[in-house]
Formats: structure tokens, sequence, C-alpha cells
């Protein structure tokens, strides 16, 4: 992608100081740069955030409108973490994308969002509300046959007045439409009241990635009034990063009315084991194999904060032994972003994508853990590829995939993503 | 969807996350207290990583930090740490250095004298206590030894040959040499990026290879601060052997590693410790009640609600946010304490800048009393469970003295020790 965008040029000056909190300013820049030192977009097309700053400030607008970097910058907020004057780089981030003309926007984003546009369902993967349906069913008959123990388990799909209304990332009933009943069973497991909704049901907003708020807004209105028509009392998001921040933050963004909680899946499953709803263990665990977790920024960093972080290592601890536990360095909210994030999977740019996320790849291999689990599907993804990439030899898995392990109820195909160690362990009792 | 409020409670929060704030929650758990830290990235990333104690008194370099402190009682009797006897500023250092060295960051003991310790233009500065990463560099100064320092394509702040030049009439055993970080060709690398790729033992091993060659007889090999972020004293250890030499890390200038290797450990370590530490969240407000005080903060997704029955402020200066200044006066931003202050800003600065007596601003700050509790003009306590510690406090000016970690955690150990009190 080359250094040109053929949209506006804005003026980055008066859109850095629109977007700052009171009392703060960027003049307050000391210019330390603790924000390029430890971001991994750093040097990627000659940028960093500092610089991206700096430029800001002297006015280099024309630059700014135009650097491909804002493609490569995931909108991690780790910058603004670090940052001892609180600058956010990732919202300038926002708004460059946004100027950006949409034929000159990174491909694969855009026809992500366009694709969400086409139904009520919001697919990223233009899965129409009707199909989704038809999967869920269909492969829940599969279950039913296959698996006797769940000939009963029951998927509902827009049950008004569920406690839950849940949501699905579209890659299970596009690609793996068998990696969804791992999460069926945990709910069945727990006898969570819950929902499916056949409206708005996709966890993934790519229209934020493209900077169009417009686009951003529209997806996130369709979703809260499919949940609200719902009347569930709390919406659970799945094993996802940033269909989660998409949500809330759209909410509070712009101004909507929604009347349900917003919650992490995470934070159930820590919930569930705590009541004894989800007696898991790591009993299976026997040849002491090592796991690591990545904190989804979106979750985590930009979202709920160390809390989240908190649930996620009780639940793994508990699921994998603590003794089997290796934290990355560093990790919580001072976390990195694995690379997937801000659109960048999708963006086309695999070799800077990959630039980006050797620094979690080293983090990776410094744990000298298995195993990398994950509730995100672009960490899931990314942290996969850059493995195949670097020549690491872990495997990344979801935490429904070790719940269901842990409890014995993992079927034969719901192993995809196990390494060879533990394609066999645990496996339910033939009935 | 409502913005959710969590509530916690907690005997003490401390607000603040340098290294007055981190080690007021070490003595403050030490003692058996509940305790709970906010803040936000402040000044800790840029440290060098070596504690001070008093390294400058009546404008001149003193090796005996200890007979400097009883000068200063004397010439300063107002300075955060006249009021402190000698051993107890020994024991809060102890204290803070075990503590380190519990979390895996080895510093030496606190001494006698203070150490020359090395800096990256090819300086010395007198400090109190060093990573141990460092140490063997001070020995190698002092001995001469037969020394080779590394720097690395595309890395600023750092010269080897600058450092190799400044000390070449100390030092005629150094020599400098310049080498490219496996896998960092043809770009700026960041000291941090540096040290997180030496986590890997694939880098160890590859940097190793590097250096051997180059040593021809070097008793010692020095390299910028980049050994690891999280177990640098292991990963010098496992060098050490690769190279057949000894190693030693010489910090950089600001991002440092050393100062986001304590950061990243306190993070790391306090969950573990019992502390509730929120390293990202600002305090927005505090209101007092008798018996304590009720803290807000705001986070991304919903608020946060502290009970606190003490609270201690070690919020640090102008760079972390603890004091501010407009066109006409100082004031201190969360509590808005009475800060002391000439009537007009002329009477900040003297005419020059580097004028050895300081600037008469950098002595301005909160005014305590005897048990670190923030005082009106009249002397009285503002609150009887507030206390404070560290860079905010008046009457110190901790960059021209050296004793920046040394005011920091002495007056952190005295103001737990007042709280605790406080709190029965």
């Amino acid at each position: 992608m080359g250094a040109h965008s053929r949209g506006n040029t804005l003026d980055f000056l008066k859109v850095a100081n629109d977007l700052l909190p009171d009392g703060a300013s960027y003049d307050a820049c000391v210019g330390c740069g603790i924000c390029a030192s430890g971001c991994p977009a750093s040097g990627l097309f000659g940028m960093d955030p500092r610089r991206f700053i700096n430029m800001a400030m002297l006015g280099m607008n024309e630059e700014l409108s135009t650097t491909p970097w804002v493609w490569a910058c995931t909108q991690c907020k780790r910058c603004a973490y670090l940052c001892p004057m609180g600058i956010d780089v990732s919202q300038l981030v926002g708004a460059a994308r946004g100027a950006w003309a949409t034929e000159d926007k990174p491909k694969g984003i855009v026809r992500s969002c366009a694709a969400q546009k086409l139904d009520e369902s919001t697919s990223a993967m233009g899965l129409m509300s009707e199909d989704f349906v038809e999967i869920v069913e269909e492969t829940l008959e599969e279950l039913h046959e296959n698996q006797p123990r769940f000939a009963d388990l029951k998927v509902p799909i827009d049950k008004k007045g569920a406690k839950f209304v849940i949501n699905q990332n579209s890659r299970e009933p596009a690609v793996e439409p068998e990696e969804m009943a791992p999460l069926w069973k945990i709910l069945d497991y727990v006898g969570a009241d819950w929902t499916y909704s056949s409206k708005g049901w996709a966890a993934e907003n790519f229209c934020m990635f493209t900077g169009d708020t417009e686009a951003w807004k529209d997806m996130v209105e369709t979703r809260v009034d499919a949940m609200n028509a719902l009347e569930s009392e709390i919406w659970i998001n799945t094993e996802c990063g940033h269909s989660f921040f998409t949500i809330w933050q759209g909410i509070e963004k712009f101004g909507l009315t929604a009347n349900f909680e917003a919650e992490s899946l995470v934070t159930y499953y820590a919930q569930w084991i705590r009541e004894g709803k989800l007696p898991v263990n790591s009993d299976w665990n026997k040849n002491n194999v090592k796991f690591t977790v990545q904190d989804p920024c979106q979750l985590v960093r930009k979202s709920i904060g160390d809390q989240a972080a908190e649930d996620l290592r009780f639940v793994v601890k508990t699921l994998v032994g603590e003794e089997n536990f290796v934290d990355m360095q560093p990790c919580r909210s001072a976390n990195y972003c694995c690379g997937g994030g801000g659109g960048f999977l999708q963006a086309g740019m695999a070799s800077e994508r990959r630039a980006y996320g050797k620094r979690k790849f080293d983090q990776v291999i410094a744990t000298e853990a298995d195993y990398v689990l994950t509730p995100c599907h672009n960490c899931h993804s990314q942290i996969e590829d850059v493995g195949d990439h670097f020549g690491g030899a872990y495997t990344v898995t979801h935490l429904w995939t070790l719940i269901c392990l842990s409890l014995g109820i993992l079927g034969p195909d719901e192993r995809k993503y196990l390494g060879p160690d533990l394609a066999d362990i645990n496996l339910p009792e033939e009935e | 969807m409502k913005r959710g409020t969590r509530k916690i409670e907690t005997q003490l929060a401390v607000i603040g996350t340098g290294i007055a704030g981190f080690a007021a929650s070490i003595f403050a758990r030490q003692r058996g207290l509940d305790v709970a830290q906010f803040g936000h990235s402040g000044a800790m990333a840029y440290t060098t990583g070596y504690l001070d104690l008093l390294g400058v008194h009546d404008r001149r370099v003193r090796q005996d930090p200890w007979a400097a402190l009883d000068e200063l009682r004397q010439d300063e009797p107002q300075h955060p740490m006249s009021g402190l006897s000698n051993a107890s500023i020994r024991a809060a250092f102890d204290g803070f250095t075990d503590a380190l060295g519990d979390m895996g960051i080895g510093y030496t003991k606190a001494g006698d004298r203070n150490l020359s310790g090395l800096l990256p233009n090819g300086l010395a500065k007198p400090t109190f206590s060093v990573p141990d990463t460092m140490l063997p560099g001070i020995t190698a100064l002092e001995r001469g030894a037969k020394t080779l320092v590394v720097d690395f394509e595309g890395l600023q702040g750092f010269s080897a040959k600058a450092f190799e030049v400044n000390f070449r009439d100390r030092w005629p055993e150094l020599s400098s040499a310049r080498l490219t970080f496996p896998g960092m060709e043809n770009r700026q690398v960041f000291p941090e990026v540096l040290a997180r790729s030496l986590e890997t033992r694939a880098t160890q091993e590859a940097l190793a290879e590097l250096i051997r060659p180059l040593l021809k007889g070097v008793e010692y090999v020095g390299l910028p601060a980049i050994l690891g972020m999280h177990m640098p004293d292991e990963i010098r250890a496992r060098m050490e052997e690769a190279i057949g030499a000894r190693l030693f890390e010489i910090p950089t200038i600001p991002p440092a590693v050393p100062g986001i290797r304590l950061r990243e450990t306190f993070e790391r370590s306090f969950p573990e410790m019992g502390v509730q530490l929120e390293p990202q969240l600002k305090v927005a407000e505090v209101d007092f009640r008798p018996s304590g005080a009720t803290l807000h903060l705001h986070g991304p997704m919903e608020d946060l609600e502290v009970e606190a029955s003490a609270v201690l402020l070690a919020t640090g200066r102008f760079l972390s946010g603890g004091l501010k200044s407009d066109q006409d006066s100082l004031s201190e931003t969360l509590l808005d304490l009475p800060i002391s202050q000439p009537q007009d800003r002329d009477a900040w600065f003297r005419q020059e800048y580097l004028d050895p007596r300081g600037h008469p601003i950098n002595r301005l700050g909160v005014e305590v009393d005897g048990r670190f509790q923030p005082v009106a003009a009249d002397g009285a306590p503002i609150h009887e469970r507030l206390f404070a510690a560290g860079a905010i406090l008046a009457h110190q000016d901790w960059v021209r003295q050296r004793c920046g970690a040394g005011l920091a955690i002495a007056t952190a150990h005295a103001a737990t020790e007042s709280a605790a009190a406080a709190l029965g």
C-alpha cells in the first residue's frame, strides 16, 4: 500500500484538541518516547506513536493523512497506558482512518464491513440470519445424534426474556460449526437460561476498524435493538475481544439506550467455577503440559481492566493446574497487542503484521509454554500465524475447548485446536 | 446499560505509582495492613535503576551518605529526611531492597559508602544501592579492569565509543565495539525492544555468539541495560556462562529498561502480595470523613469506589501530576493541599539555569508534620487519616541532592509507620 490517499486531509492538531479530555494537552508531550519504545508498531512504515504526535504538533497533516501506518497501529491503547500525560494516539489513528477514501482503505477491512451491512445478522462473513439459524439447527441435530449424552441439549434462538443473550463469532457457523458445540455444552452444564438472537448475533465489527463512525454506529444500533427486543437482563460477549469493546463503547459513544448489562464470557466462566456449577479441575493434565494466556487488549486494557485478567487467570489455573501456568511478561493491562487487532489481520499487510507480531512470538517463546489460551478470535489467529511463520511449536486454543476437556465432554470432532498430546485425553466414554 | 461501580475496601489507600507509592505499599504490607494502590504511568520509567540516598550535600559530592545525612540535619532541619534517624533510613532501604530481591530483582544491600554508578555518557555519579546486574561495572571501574563496552546499530542515546572516550583517562583498559543486534537489522531499536528479545534463549545464544569473538582477554563486558525485562539476574548468569566473561549493565537514557523492569515487577508481584493494585487508574476525587475517606476513580468501562481507613499521598511532582502550576501559583492537584510559596512567580527561579544552589520552586511542595501528615498554615493536620511521602514533599531538591530514592523510600517507611499507628 502506497503512502497516498484520495481522502480528506485532516487538521490533526484540531482533531487532537477536540478529542482531549478537560485539562489535558498534547503540548504536554515531553517527547520521552516511552510510547514508541513500548509499541510493537514502531518502525513500521517509518512511523511510531511519538513521531505521529510530533508531526501533528508540527502541522504535517498531509503526511499523517496518507501514512499507511494508521492501518498497522492496532489501536490497542498501550501508548495511552504508558504515557505519563495520558496522550492517546489511537484516537487520532481512528480519525485518520476515517478520512481515507473508501477505495484506498485496506480491501479486507472494507469488504468485511460491507458484508456486515448486507443483512440484520451483522456478520462480517456475510452469513444471513436465516443461514445462521439453519446452521445452528443442523449442528445441533448432529450433536444430538452423535453424542447421546447431549440428546436433550437445547440451543434457544430469539427466546424472549431469557436471562442471557449471547453473541457468536461468524467464524464458527461459517467455517467450523462443530466448534459451537463446546460452548453450548458448557451453558447446558451450568443450566444457563440463555438465547442467541437471529438478528445482530455476530461478534465482530469491522466497521469500527474502517474508521467509518456512522457504520460503526449502525452496527451497534442493529445489535442493541435486537437485544433490547429480547428483553434479556445480560448480554454475554463470547470469546472475542473487539466485539465487546465495540458494543459497550458504541453504546456510550453514540448515546444509545441498552436495556441490558454488558458482560464477558470470561467473567461468567470464573463465576460458574466459583459457584461450583462448572466443576473443572486439572486432573487430566497428568503430563504437566504448560499453558500461557494472551490478555486481549480489547477486553482487558481497553474495557474491564485487570479484573478481567484476574478472572482469566483464575479460570486457566483451575483448568491446567497452577504449577502448569506461566504468565507472559508483560501481561494483564500492560500486555502487548498480538498484532491481530484493529483489522490488521484483514488488512493485507502480512509482512508488517508479522514484524509486529514478532514481539508476541518472543513473549510466548520465553514462557516455554506448549499452549496459548486466549478468549479472542483475532488474537487466536494472529498468534497461530506468527507461530507458524517464525517456527514456534506451541498450539493456540479456546477456553471452551479446555473447559469441556476437563469435564470429560469434549467430543472427538471438537479437538481441532488441541495438539496430538491432548488429542485422546479425557475423551467422553462411549455410550 | 448502566455504568457500573465496583466497590472495594481497604485499610490504606496509596495514591501514586512511583518509587514512594510502591515502597509505601510494600512497607504497609510488611506492617500487616490491607493495602490498595492507584496511579498511572509516572516517572518510574525514567529511573536509571540506581537507588540514591544522599549523593550531594553543601554542593559537594559525598562518599559517606550517613555523615552527609548528619550534616543535612544540621543545615536543613526542614528537609523531609532530617527528622529520620540513620537507623530508620537504613531499615527502610533494607526493607525495600529485600522486597525487590524477593520479587526477582537483586539489589545491593545498604552499605556504609556511596557507590560510583556508571552513566551512559561515560561519567559516574554517587549512588547508594544498585541492581546486581550493574555492580560488576562499578567494580571494573574501581579496578581499572580490562573491559569491553558494546553498543548496537540503531540504538539511540547510548554510545560505547563515547563511554570509552570519556572514561579513557580513568580507565585505560576500556575498549568499545558496535554490533548489530540479532534480528534487529537496519532499524531504530529501543532498549526495551532488545530486552524483550533477550528473554528468549535463542536471542541470548545469538548475542553471546556475536560477543565471544570480540573478547581477546577481556575480563568484563558492559552492555546497555537490556538483559531481559523480568529475570535479569538469571539472564546475566546465563549470558556470562555463554561468553566466558563477567557481564554488567549500564543504564541508558529514558525510557530505560531498569525503570520499566521495576514497574512491571511491582505490577506482577503486588497481586500475589495481596495488594489491590490499579496501575492504570488515577484517583479523580477524595471525600474525607472522620474515620477515613472515599476515593473515586473512573475506569474505561466502570467506576471504582474505594472505602479507605487512611490515605497516603505519593503523587510526585510536575511530571507525575502531583503538583501543577499556572501563571501565578503552584498547587497540589488532587486535594488542593496548601503549598507555602512566595507571593510572586519571579521568586520561583534564580537568574542562571545551572545555578548550583538550585531554584526555589524545586523546594516547594506539601508541608508535613513529624508524622508525615500534611498540615495547614497553622501546623495542624489537614485530616487525621491523611499522610504523604516522596517527591511531593516540600523542603528538598532531590535532583540536585541526588536523594530521590532515599527520600521516597525513607519517607514512605515513616509515613506508613504513622498510618499503621493511626489505624491501631
